[in-house]
């Protein structure tokens, strides 16, 4: 009778551990597939970006110097790389395209024309989209994290090498309000 | 979320900031709030789970209580009213054919409701903003993105179909792409997301089939059962006469309640799924306020639904029907009224 108990235990006990183990290498690579959504999404804005800048150049004569940082932001956030470099690199191209959308209000012929306008629209999309995949990679490493802290799922994880999920953090520059000067 | 409380019940103090930020990127900051969906999809398969099995239990027993009554009727030396071989009999028959109608509106719902709804799948050059919107919400979910479809009204409405997460569909009218913003457009969608993630589309169809057969079982049953009563009437003095009239007085007021019970449980579940989506939708965009607004345009609007079909009410954003169903008892309604869900998303957090 007791050794059947033991034996149930055991049985248990191995039965949750593969199960948990599963769970992790899972979740790790939902962090991963999450982080490569978030990529592509740059990419796209990354060839979105010179295509509307060329268009816009025009129109907007008097704004080469909006248009400057927004290809300057653009290049250097396509050379960073991991979690928090690329975080701020972005929050600046996001900073510099806000900007550049907030002027192209003041250009009616340039909102006017048709390829701006698919192009305006793309880019808002691209926007949204990084920020959805963003807040879906970061609730991926929110699960991912409980499951590697938490007792006694944090047994199981010693099994294997499961590292702390980064979050992607956005600075501060890009949570303060948008500040926007009226003449 | 650990929580478990459902999307309306106490929730993190993170999302209090977030609820009132209408900018995704901005709203982004506060990355731990839940999009726990798998946990509110898990809960509703349970709960639906138990409200198919009543319906089951429903049909089954009307079954067995017409199988009880016909064997009474021939007059069996030995019956036994609580163990009627024609009723067990007729019980797993109704169990075997509710299982085999499932399988086949699993297999084929989402052609079927798309056609039946009059939509019209749409590319990505002919609703550029529609087809962008539909991506972010699939992003979002972290799901892949369903198919567009428009259909060609000026009524404001929406609706998702699909069966398997593979093969889903969201359809928006035409005249919800004219009126709404797109904002609000992307809370609608949110909303339609809702459904496919917490697999609504799926159970509320599988429940209506229920309900479908239910209905003509009892249809049936009060024809015979009016022929059968006339007819043992002459032959009052078998053996299993007493049991028989019991049998068939219980069986016309089973007929009578059993469709009436399977239809409110319908609807029930049809309420809360729509409270359930309505959250869904709040924290997918982090934009309540976009989604009220929405559904303020909706409720506004006064254009009829022209391809609308009782068959699918339940799958569109506010009801097709709403019309002609303002009067009717708030039991039998598959949404709740509009200020109601208003009223939730605002106090929300």
């Amino acid at each position: 009778m007791f050794g059947w108990i033991v034996l149930g235990l055991v049985v248990a006990v191995v039965a949750y551990t593969v199960v948990t183990y599963n769970g992790l290498v899972a979740g790790k690579n939902q962090v991963a597939n999450g982080w490569k959504q978030i990529d592509v999404q740059l990419k796209r804005r990354y060839d979105l970006i010179p295509n509307l800048v060329q268009v816009a150049k025009d129109y907007m004569g008097y704004e080469q110097e909006t248009l400057q940082q927004v290809i300057a932001a653009r290049n250097s956030a396509m050379n960073a790389s991991g979690p928090a470099a690329a975080g701020v690199a972005e929050a600046a191209v996001s900073g510099a395209l806000g900007k550049f959308m907030a002027l192209a209000e003041s250009y009616p012929e340039l909102k006017a024309n048709e390829n701006v306008r698919s192009l305006m629209e793309e880019l808002t999309s691209t926007e949204n989209k990084i920020a959805f995949a963003r807040q879906h990679y970061n609730d991926s490493v929110m699960a991912q994290n409980n499951r590697l802290e938490q007792f006694p799922s944090n047994l199981v994880a010693r099994l294997g090498s499961f590292p702390v999920a980064e979050y992607f953090n956005v600075p501060e520059a890009e949570t303060a309000p948008v500040k926007v000067a009226l003449r | 979320m650990t929580g478990g409380q459902g999307p309306w019940g106490p929730t993190e103090p993170e999302s209090e900031a977030t609820v009132i930020v209408p900018r995704p990127a901005a709203a982004a900051t506060a990355g731990l709030v839940s999009t726990d969906f798998v946990g509110a999809a898990a809960r509703n398969r349970r709960a639906t789970w138990g409200l198919i099995g009543i319906m089951i239990a429903i049909g089954a027993l009307l079954g067995y209580l017409l199988g009880a009554f016909v064997e009474s009727g021939n007059g069996a030396p030995n019956f036994n009213p609580f163990a009627s071989a024609t009723g067990f009999g007729f019980a797993i028959f109704m169990i075997v054919v509710s299982g085999i109608w499932t399988l086949i509106v699993l297999r084929f719902g989402d052609r079927i409701v798309l056609g039946l709804s009059g939509a019209r799948e749409v590319s990505a050059e002919e609703a550029p903003v529609l087809h962008n919107v539909v991506e972010e919400m699939a992003i979002a979910a972290g799901v892949p993105k369903p198919r567009v479809a428009i259909m060609d009204t000026d009524a404001l409405n929406a609706f998702a179909a699909g069966m398997s997460p593979d093969h889903v569909a969201i359809a928006v009218t035409r005249g919800l792409l004219a009126s709404l913003n797109r904002e609000e457009l992307q809370a609608v969608v949110g909303h339609e997301m809702g459904h496919l993630l917490n697999l609504d589309v799926r159970y509320g169809t599988a429940v209506g089939v229920y309900v479908g057969l239910i209905a003509l079982l009892a249809d049936a049953i009060l024809r015979v059962a009016s022929w059968g009563g006339g007819r043992s009437s002459r032959s009052s003095n078998g053996k299993g006469g007493g049991a028989q009239v019991l049998l068939g007085i219980l069986l016309v007021i089973a007929a009578i309640l059993a469709p009436i019970a399977a239809r409110l449980v319908q609807m029930a579940i049809s309420r809360q799924r729509e409270f359930l989506a309505d959250a869904t939708s709040a924290r997918l965009t982090r934009n309540p306020l976009a989604l009220i607004s929405a559904l303020e345009k909706l409720g506004a609007s006064t254009v009829p639904m022209a391809n609308a079909n009782r068959a699918t009410q339940h799958l569109f954003i506010v009801n097709p029907f709403r019309d002609f169903s303002a009067k009717a008892s708030a039991l039998m309604a598959t949404h709740p009224p509009l200020a109601e869900r208003i009223e939730r998303l605002r106090n929300l957090r």
